[in-house]
């Protein structure tokens, strides 16, 4: 049995399908909430016998439950072309594998799973409206096979919004983030009624991992465009400053809409990335 | 400085230079954005200068390839001398001495004296054009006129072998015109006729030959070498043998005066003739000639690929500097969740 993605969403969720999460909705089930006159939560099965006899106005008392509820998990993929990057390991590859994790906990606790893929437009042909069929981690993974990297830029996320309208959702915004700024926050900002989890596929060898010297001949994976670097110590010092620099700032700001990033390295570790999810 | 090449076609291709600002020749490293690569500009210093060697390469190999050189012209000179055809008799009776005997111990052969005193004939014409022609039962060509002084020696060196027995001066004669250009009145045509014995020839050859003499305009010198006993040139016949079966020389003579062309006839009957003959020809025949010289050229293809050499270097040093992302090994990876 393959590991769960547990994830907590933010606040108290606002559906009104049961399901696992905590929920303002009260209810006939769940964990004791308060106790109401009969008069104002008349639901004969939960009236407390105990708080009845002891209440001196001789009023009827009713337990109130929290309702626990589910909620819409959307995995909202950047397919742009960047992401076809292969160093440990390709990182398409590990987006496929985490959105398909992902779809597999949502429905198995009852929650909806739903996939958009976006590059610079809004991919029609990587949508897939929230389910809670079982089977939807199936679909996922023929969705999101490698080849539907093809993308460049990844403008399309602004157009998430519509489809993601109504009742707050849990989001996942898998991306390697190699993206501008000024882009990311108008992202964050229409999704901001969301609970928006950033996942940031990272590689080793993009980093630390960097030769310390010799010539390396770059090429863009979205543009093409070339460029040669003479890479030696302090230019890769310079290199992992320039991208701690962005982490830091890419952490800043998607703290700002509430969640820091949780970072996929080299592999996916569900329990690891679940530890991230309760961390961020 | 004017720089020429061998192959000039080959320069077409020179539009390949800009080869290196349209492809890298480096291993691609794929990345996922090119805006994460800090500015450097150690690193396009180094892009500039491998683009420009690769450049230089190119265009320096192509160069190589077409074989430059500067200077090596034709010069084109005016000397005295002559455009001079020699015209030897290879019958069999020129390898006799004088005195009509196969030669023995120190004895000279007609061939062979004619031989050494052409070479230093030729030798004291360093601006004449030489061409050797050799007749016997049939004429052959032996050198095409042309100023290589050493061809031509050769070519007389080897005019002493043996040759058959029979001597068709006709032939020899319209070859030798042939060498000549018709249309160049500026050139100045001979032709020396070495020859021991006469021949008949026949009334209408004659007249071909004629027409052709007139149309070349070249001068005749007839070298007779007179062997002891037989019919000299300028014999007067007898009266019981006045046709050109008896004595064929004569009438050879006779019909050479009636060429139309200035004619010399020289009769030797010892080498010392033979050589006052061709002194006296070398006198005769001084006329302004235009001669072409080469100037020596200079090769560059040498400099040109000595040239290529250190932008190749340069791009050979990249190449092995070529530095590469190394994806570690699965086993090697620290295992996140037992760091945990």
């Amino acid at each position: 049995m393959t590991a769960d993605i547990h994830y907590r969403p933010r606040g108290a969720v606002t559906g009104l399908r049961v399901g696992a999460h905590p929920s303002r909705q009260v209810g006939g089930m769940g964990t004791f909430r308060d106790l109401v006159p009969f008069a104002a939560h008349p639901d004969a099965r939960r009236i407390d016998v105990r708080a009845t006899a002891l209440d001196p106005f001789d009023t009827t008392m009713v337990r109130r439950l929290r309702q626990r509820a589910s909620i819409d998990v959307y995995a909202l993929v950047d397919l742009s072309a960047s992401l076809r990057y292969q160093g440990n390991a390709a990182k398409a590859a590990l987006v496929g594998e985490l959105c398909a994790a992902l779809a597999r906990s949502a429905t198995r606790i009852g929650d909806r799973f739903g996939l958009i893929g976006c590059d610079a437009i809004l991919r029609l042909d990587c949508f897939l409206p929230a389910t809670a069929r079982r089977g939807v981690a199936a679909d996922v993974e023929m969705l999101l096979e490698p080849s539907r990297w093809v993308g460049a830029g990844a403008e399309g996320l602004l157009e998430a919004a519509p489809y993601l309208a109504g009742a707050r959702k849990m989001v996942f915004l898998v991306s390697d983030f190699l993206l501008p700024l000024d882009l990311l926050r108008r992202v964050f900002e229409s999704l901001a009624l969301h609970d928006i989890v950033p996942v940031i596929i990272r590689d080793s060898t993009e980093g630390a991992d960097l030769p310390e010297w010799g010539l390396l001949d770059l090429a863009d994976l979205e543009s093409g465009a070339r460029r040669l670097v003479f890479m030696r110590p302090a230019l890769k010092r310079r290199w992992l400053a320039e991208d701690a620099a962005r982490q830091t700032a890419l952490r800043q700001l998607a703290g700002q809409y509430g969640r820091t990033p949780v970072v996929v390295t080299d592999r996916l570790d569900l329990d690891d990335f679940s530890r991230g999810l309760l961390e961020a | 400085m004017i720089l020429n090449a061998d192959h000039p076609w080959v320069l077409v291709l020179l539009p390949l230079a800009v080869l290196p600002w349209l492809r890298s020749p480096h291993r691609r490293t794929a990345i996922g954005s090119i805006a994460v690569v800090p500015a450097d500009r150690l690193s396009a210093w180094v892009r500039l200068g491998l683009r420009i060697a690769g450049m230089l390469a190119i265009a320096l190999i192509i160069l190589a390839l077409s074989g430059p050189y500067h200077g090596g012209r034709l010069v084109s000179r005016i000397g005295t001398g002559a455009q001079l055809v020699l015209l030897l008799d290879r019958s069999g009776s020129m390898s006799d001495t004088f005195a009509g005997r196969t030669p023995e111990g120190a004895e000279e052969s007609k061939a062979s004296a004619t031989k050494r005193l052409l070479r230093d004939f030729i030798g004291r014409r360093p601006h004449d054009l030489f061409g050797v022609a050799a007749f016997s039962t049939a004429p052959m060509l032996v050198l095409p006129l042309t100023d290589h002084q050493d061809a031509v020696l050769a070519a007389v060196n080897a005019s002493d072998r043996r040759g058959l027995n029979f001597t068709n001066i006709a032939r020899g004669l319209g070859m030798a015109l042939s060498m000549f250009a018709a249309d160049r009145p500026d050139e100045h045509h001979v032709i020396l006729l070495v020859s021991d014995g006469g021949a008949v020839i026949d009334p209408h050859v004659q007249d071909q030959l004629r027409a052709l003499f007139a149309r070349y305009r070249a001068d005749l010198y007839f070298l007779f070498l007179r062997t002891a006993g037989s019919k000299g040139l300028f014999d007067e016949p007898g009266p019981d043998e006045n046709t050109p079966q008896a004595m064929p020389e004569h009438f050879l003579h006779r019909y050479f005066q009636t060429l139309g062309v200035p004619y010399h006839a020289f009769q030797a009957e010892s080498p010392g003739q033979v050589e006052e003959a061709i002194r006296q020809i070398d006198a005769l025949e001084r006329y302004p000639i235009t001669y072409t010289e080469h100037l020596p050229r200079r090769d560059l293809t040498g400099w040109a690929y000595a040239l290529a050499c250190p932008p190749l270097l340069l791009l050979l040093a990249a190449k092995l500097m070529e530095a590469r992302v190394r994806v570690r090994p699965a086993a090697t990876r620290p295992d996140r969740r037992v760091a945990a």
